[in-house]
């Protein structure tokens, strides 16, 4: 968890990301922001090296969006069973609120659904200081970008000097 | 507490899901321990989820911005070595 703090693994992030991202405008003419996100998680579950299940479950997912449809729609066929139970459970048909935030952490946590509740505080630490890390290094590459544009190119390296 | 009526394969006891709870605190900045001292578990998981939907939220965001910049660059061969060679610094 803690490697996510440091600057060695912020330039690795930082420099995959940047070659997928080439890589793929070679591709395409124009990327979409939904494709840039789903590039930029798959490079932090790549640097993660297989470690961790979050990680593990990104790259083992499909490449297409809106595949979190059909999961929703088996979660609701557990309500019938509530017509079974008598009125007396009524008052305890919620969960207790740890037990439900848990299942809420699982839902935000990629491959965790079905993961103990120990397992999955581990897997949440590091998720967090990953997507911390995601976040301060496209912050860093997008301003990086920002400016090169301002500038005359020629001046561009001059200023990445000062960085 | 409830953990001990839970059917689910979460044998896990009170004090291991404290500690759990209270490691996850840490990663919060803002509940952070030395100003609110205990926090009940429930709240902190609350926020945990709410952090993690606010940096996914972030991300989304710059991605916007990111793919913004990039189209509207034109990266040539060179460029794009410079740049990696720069980041790699």
């Amino acid at each position: 968890m803690k490697r996510w703090r440091t600057k060695r693994e912020h330039q690795i992030y930082s420099s995959k990301l940047f070659q997928a991202l080439c890589r793929s405008r070679r591709t395409s003419s124009s990327t979409s922001a939904k494709e840039l996100h789903q590039t930029a998680d798959r490079v932090l579950a790549i640097t993660a090296k297989g470690t961790t299940r979050w990680s593990r479950a990104i790259l083992a997912a499909p490449l297409t969006a809106g595949t979190n449809m059909k999961k929703h729609k088996k979660a609701k066929v557990t309500v019938h069973t509530r017509s079974r139970k008598p009125v007396v459970n009524r008052e305890k048909k919620k969960l207790p609120v740890v037990e439900r935030k848990l299942k809420a952490l699982r839902r935000l946590v990629p491959g965790c659904r079905k993961l103990s509740c120990n397992n999955l505080l581990e897997e949440t630490s590091d998720y967090i200081a990953a997507l911390e890390m995601q976040v301060r290094a496209m912050t860093a590459i997008t301003e990086f970008l920002a400016r090169g544009e301002a500038q005359a190119p020629t001046d561009r390296l001059g200023s990445i000097g000062n960085m | 507490m409830s953990s001990q009526r839970s059917t689910s394969s979460n044998k896990i006891t009170d004090d291991k899901l404290n500690a759990l709870i209270l490691r996850l605190q840490t990663l919060l900045p803002q509940l952070d321990q030395s100003r609110h001292g205990r926090v009940s578990a429930a709240k902190v998981l609350n926020e945990i989820c709410s952090y993690i939907r606010r940096l996914q939220n972030e991300v989304d965001g710059l991605s916007g911005r990111l793919s913004q910049c990039l189209d509207s660059m034109d990266l040539t061969g060179f460029d794009a070595e410079i740049v990696r060679d720069l980041l790699q610094q």
